[in-house]
């Protein structure tokens, strides 16, 4: 559908329809550092023109330009969708006005908010991170630490195998635990899984892809449901001394709506008084922003895998 | 994610690292190709026009080459028929995301039988500059 010339930026006022500013807070804040809330949109299910329109009207002009220059006008409306999305989610941490928020990149690329010095209303910074599939388009929120995102469909089709995409990308421990797998669904399930772990690090990391290459870490999916996450040993170093990097990065992996795989990777330098590794809180809502905001973790729609 | 590609997902390259077409580039790659393509003078036939040729190996892909770009990205990414591909689309705008991204890389690397190091990889920004990569990386494994 393609994408109309923007409407005067009345605040709160679209179609015939009057929306609050702000969309509503979540029912809980960020607890922690150790929790992380995730908001998705499906953008197939988002076709009314006037809710488009008060998206659209929520991008900088920067980001309408970016949008509208994408190849069609599904990628266009997706692309709208993702800042839309993003600055409807941020809203409801900070109480800020969706239109306000300015952004940056560090040097590697990564998207950043930028702060202005009289946003007092945040005690620690909202982190966040972006993923998109064709029909889902994720918003990941952390408090005060670097956080990675990433959202694959499970059965999603590649053009080279399996195996050869492991064997290119992936480090020898991953391939070899990938070319175990004798039923060829299963095996692409655990590439999907792996893929999206390691995406959702080096996301989090934000120094681009090679500013962490692949082939450099390994991830470890363990029977007890925990992530490890390794560097891959040199090739003159024994196969078992890998660097832990387990100690300050923090995984879920979840199965949503069962036709996604979802990753997600916080830092977490803490040292805390617990026993064992604390797991990372999830939270996961679906949104049509300023509509309806469903909640959907602890439901069947969002299965922890660890 | 993080891509190999600049901007396939949710990056984008810094601005800095956007390269101003056919200018900066061109000065910097002929300068080392020059010397490189001397060596070898002795063991080519003649060409005629020689260093015009080597001027236009490193600075911009031949046609050919950046249609073979376009037809790969094409079918990865099963863009809808009549999808405009040239040498100026920028892939982040196509629409590829992470695994695209590292298909169409492979995919590149077993049309034209080269290696692409993710380094590389990170400054394409459009089908040109993968063109430009692929040539380069071809030359310097003839060597």
């Amino acid at each position: 559908m393609p994408l109309p010339h923007p409407p005067p930026r009345t605040p709160g006022v679209a179609g015939a329809r009057l929306f609050a500013s702000l969309p509503p807070p979540p029912p809980s804040p960020l607890q922690s550092r150790r929790e992380v809330h995730v908001w998705y949109v499906c953008p197939d299910e988002l076709n009314d023109r006037s809710q488009l329109d008060m998206y659209m009207d929520l991008l900088s002009p920067s980001e309408r330009n970016n949008a509208l220059s994408m190849n069609g006008p599904r990628l266009q409306k997706d692309a709208m969708l993702s800042r839309a999305l993003l600055r409807t989610t941020l809203s409801r941490y900070s109480k800020i006005d969706p239109r306000s928020f300015d952004f940056k990149k560090n040097k590697f690329g990564k998207p950043e908010i930028l702060w202005r010095s009289d946003d007092s209303n945040m005690e620690w910074p909202l982190h966040f991170n972006i993923s998109h599939t064709s029909s889902l388009i994720a918003c990941g929120i952390a408090m005060d630490v670097p956080i990675g995102i990433d959202v694959e469909e499970k059965k999603r089709k590649t053009t080279k195998s399996i195996l050869s995409l492991a064997r290119r990308y992936f480090t020898p421990s991953e391939v070899e635990f990938l070319a175990k797998i004798a039923d060829s669904d299963a095996q692409q399930k655990e590439f999907i899984k792996l893929w999206t772990l390691k995406e959702a690090y080096v996301k989090a990391l934000g120094r681009g892809f090679s500013g962490a290459p692949f082939n450099r870490f390994s991830i470890q999916l363990e029977t007890n449901s925990r992530i490890q996450i390794s560097k891959a040993p040199k090739a003159c170093n024994d196969s078992d001394s890998g660097d832990y990097l387990s100690e300050n990065w923090r995984f879920a992996l979840a199965e949503l709506n069962s036709s996604y795989y979802m990753a997600v990777c916080i830092e977490d330098n803490s040292r805390g008084f617990e026993n064992g590794p604390v797991p990372l809180g999830l939270k996961v809502w679906k949104t049509i922003p300023f509509i309806e905001d469903t909640l959907v973790s602890g439901t069947d729609a969002v299965k922890l895998i660890t | 994610m993080a891509h190999s590609l600049a901007a396939a997902s949710s990056f984008s390259p810094p601005a800095a690292r956007r390269r101003l077409p056919g200018q900066v580039t061109n000065v910097i790659s002929s300068r080392s190709l020059v010397s490189f393509n001397s060596q070898r003078m002795n063991f080519t036939s003649t060409r005629s026009r020689p260093s015009q040729l080597r001027f236009k190996i490193c600075c911009s892909a031949k046609k050919e080459t950046v249609d073979r770009v376009c037809n790969i990205v094409k079918k990865q990414l099963a863009l809808p028929e009549g999808t405009a591909v040239t040498g100026d689309s920028k892939f982040s705008e196509l629409g590829a995301d992470s695994l695209d991204t590292v298909e169409i890389v492979m995919g590149l690397e077993e049309e034209f039988n080269i290696t692409v190091d993710e380094t590389s990889a990170q400054d394409i920004a459009t089908v040109q500059d993968a063109a430009n990569l692929i040539e380069k990386l071809v030359v310097e494994k003839a060597a």
